[in-house]
């Protein structure tokens, strides 16, 4: 093993011991999501199975998995863009399956579809704008913090979005999402298509997001900074919940590592 | 110089269609030229007056404005809806009959039976002459009858919507565009039953109303006048509400990404109202005009016209405003100048052809992959 490789080791190994990952799939007192027993897929097909998961307020949530085991599912399904079987999808309380994607962004809900998720033909303000189309009036002073998050955004704001790189469209589809201020912020692979050296600007912006008070779900194909980065993780496996833990414990543990992350 | 001859060599290569239709078109511009002059070499030029080539532009430009106010609703239904719509062509009938009935009823009130002024019809020993609609006469009756084209038909489009297109707005766009050949059968067949199948004139003929343009030797009307006047009033309001308003940046949303939009909140069903009710009243608005230009109407003459519309649309690349716009203006003025060359007979296989001669050099269109902006 060379010393890189050790290095590497080291960092991805934060419990010296291999421990055995937590299997409670809720969290005790308040969570502002709260999901439970869900089942929901796309017309026929059932993708979920008795899903819970919980979001407490202000949490870094991470869902990971292989690929088809339902992650963005669950993701679509609180934004109601899938076909709910059963159980329930609680928000800050009230139950929200069944409402119009309009409406559960009232709720205080935003969420970053993986792809395809910038209005190309618009300029960048345009794109923050219909973020907030919901409201009367332009909300400027929230455009102006989103400048300020994202300060390229402010020199480019007149430029249509699909010139812009991906990780500039990436920083207009949160920007979008982040009209609202909403308390919980759903990101379906907001990693992906970005080139290596963007990914850890990605989630440091990421960090900042749920620093300033935003609760986010998250969606990650790059399990390890995910789960290293979050506050709890949930691994999800043929649309069942399979493990549920602090990031780290995940990480340290050793069949999530060996079955989902690659050894 | 070396690199430009062998780029140009090299595109001809890879592009002979594009090399044949220029070399052309350069040919056409040769002989315009020869003509003009007075020269004859050959086959090429003959002679042209300066006066009948500008009369052809100018009419090309009318004609064309009317079409591409017409595409605009064409191309919006398109990309916001995802359908091709064939009951365009005859919205632009109902706001020719609904607008010119209220025109007539307006202009010729007390001599004659309401009924017959609403109907369109100069029945009995009235003529459109004793009614008297004409942009110097009545300009009132003129311009309500413009405003309730466009109210009536934003309504009628509506109300299809409503009847046929929302509940399968779900479908893909084959079945939606079929269910939209019906709609525009029974339209234009209850245009039938209510003003009747006889064409007839409209307008008046005024004296005066030739405003002659002399350095051009141009002779300009007042009823085209009026139409370039409002066509384009229309256009730029049209450009300010798609560039200006939030429903006009939600529209352009709608048109690049339906999904994105529904999750960023964008109230999808207001956007469509609203596109139906712009897109319908800018048909039966330029269905409206073109009457003004013809100075005739009869039932199916929108239906007609939609073939030149969808190749205006098609040509300035479907889902465009703009394109449309250009579309339009693309083919008036092919289908006015093309007769220097042609029988005017053909003139409309002209305007098809340069469109053909489009989808296969740049099948994209003019502003193709631009949805609405």
């Amino acid at each position: 093993m060379s010393a890189d490789e050790a290095v590497e080791e080291s960092v991805e190994e934060p419990a010296a011991e291999a421990t055995k990952a937590g299997t409670a799939h809720t969290v005790e007192g308040d969570a502002i999501l709260r999901i439970r027993d869900l089942d929901a897929g796309y017309g026929d097909l059932q993708i979920l199975t008795d899903v819970d998961l919980d979001v407490a307020d202000g949490e870094y949530v991470t869902i990971v998995g292989p690929n088809g085991a339902g992650k963005s599912t669950v993701m679509k399904t609180v934004f109601g863009l899938t076909t709910y079987m059963d159980g329930s999808v609680e928000f800050e309380g009230n139950e929200i399956h069944g409402l119009a994607p309009e409406q559960i962004i009232r709720e205080g809900i935003g969420f970053v579809p993986q792809t395809d998720n910038v209005f190309p033909g618009l300029s960048v303000r345009e794109n923050l704008e219909m973020g907030a189309y919901i409201l009367d009036s332009v909300p400027e002073d929230q455009i102006e913090e989103i400048f300020d998050r994202f300060p390229i955004l402010r020199e480019r704001q007149e430029q249509k979005a699909g010139t812009l790189s991906g990780g500039q469209r990436q920083m207009v589809a949160m920007g979008r999402a982040l009209m609202l201020d909403p308390d919980l912020l759903l990101l379906d692979e907001p990693s992906a298509g970005l080139a290596p050296d963007l990914v850890s600007d990605m989630f440091d912006r990421i960090d900042r997001i749920n620093d300033a008070g935003t609760a986010i779900l998250m969606v990650e194909q790059n399990a390890k900074e995910a789960l290293r980065r979050c506050d709890r993780g949930y691994v999800l496996v043929n649309g069942e919940n399979r493990y549920t833990d602090h990031g780290e414990a995940l990480l340290g543990d050793e069949d999530v590592r060996k079955d989902f992350l690659g050894g | 110089m070396g690199t430009t001859e062998s780029s140009i060599v090299d595109a001809a290569r890879g592009r002979p269609g594009l090399l044949l239709v220029t070399l052309l078109g350069g040919l056409l511009l040769v002989d315009l030229a020869a003509k003009l002059a007075g020269v004859s070499v050959g086959p090429l030029g003959g002679s042209l007056s300066t006066g009948r080539l500008g009369s052809n532009l100018w009419n090309g430009l009318v004609i064309g404005l009317v079409i591409g106010l017409a595409g605009i609703g064409l191309s919006m239904t398109y990309s916001i809806l995802s359908f091709a719509n064939f009951s365009h062509g005859d919205l632009v009938s109902v706001g020719a009959f609904t607008g010119w009935g209220v025109a007539f009823l307006v202009a010729g009130f007390g001599d004659i039976p309401i009924r017959t002024l609403l109907s369109v019809r100069d029945a009995g020993s009235a003529t459109s002459g004793d009614i008297g609609a004409h942009i110097l006469a009545t300009p009132g009756a003129v311009l309500l009858g413009l405003v309730t084209a466009f109210v009536v038909t934003a309504l009628i489009a509506l109300a299809l919507d409503r009847a046929f297109y929302k509940p399968m707005r779900d479908r893909d766009g084959i079945s939606i565009l079929i269910a939209s050949i019906g709609a525009a059968l029974i339209v234009r067949y209850l245009l039938q039953f209510a003003y009747g199948s006889d064409r007839r004139g409209v307008t008046a003929s005024v004296e005066a109303s030739n405003l002659a343009f002399d350095p051009l030797g141009l002779s300009v009307n007042a009823h085209q006048l009026t139409i370039v006047v409002a066509a384009l009033g229309l256009m730029v309001a049209m450009h300010f509400m798609l560039q200006r308003t939030k429903l006009g940046t939600a529209m352009r949303a709608m048109a690049d990404n339906k999904d994105l939009a529904l999750v960023t909140g964008i109230p999808a069903e207001r956007v469509v109202t609203a596109t139906w009710i712009i897109g319908g009243g800018l048909a039966g608005a330029s269905g409206y005009l073109y009457v003004l230009l013809r100075g005739t109407i009869q039932f199916d003459f929108g239906w007609l016209l939609l073939l030149l519309i969808f190749a205006a649309v098609i040509l300035g690349g479907i889902g465009s405003v703009y394109g449309a716009i250009a579309g339009g203006l693309v083919i008036g003025i092919v289908f006015t100048t093309s007769t220097i060359w042609i029988p005017s007979d053909f003139n409309e296989a002209a305007a098809f052809a340069v469109m053909i001669l489009m989808l296969l050099l740049r099948p994209e269109g003019l502003f193709g992959g631009v949805s609405t902006a």
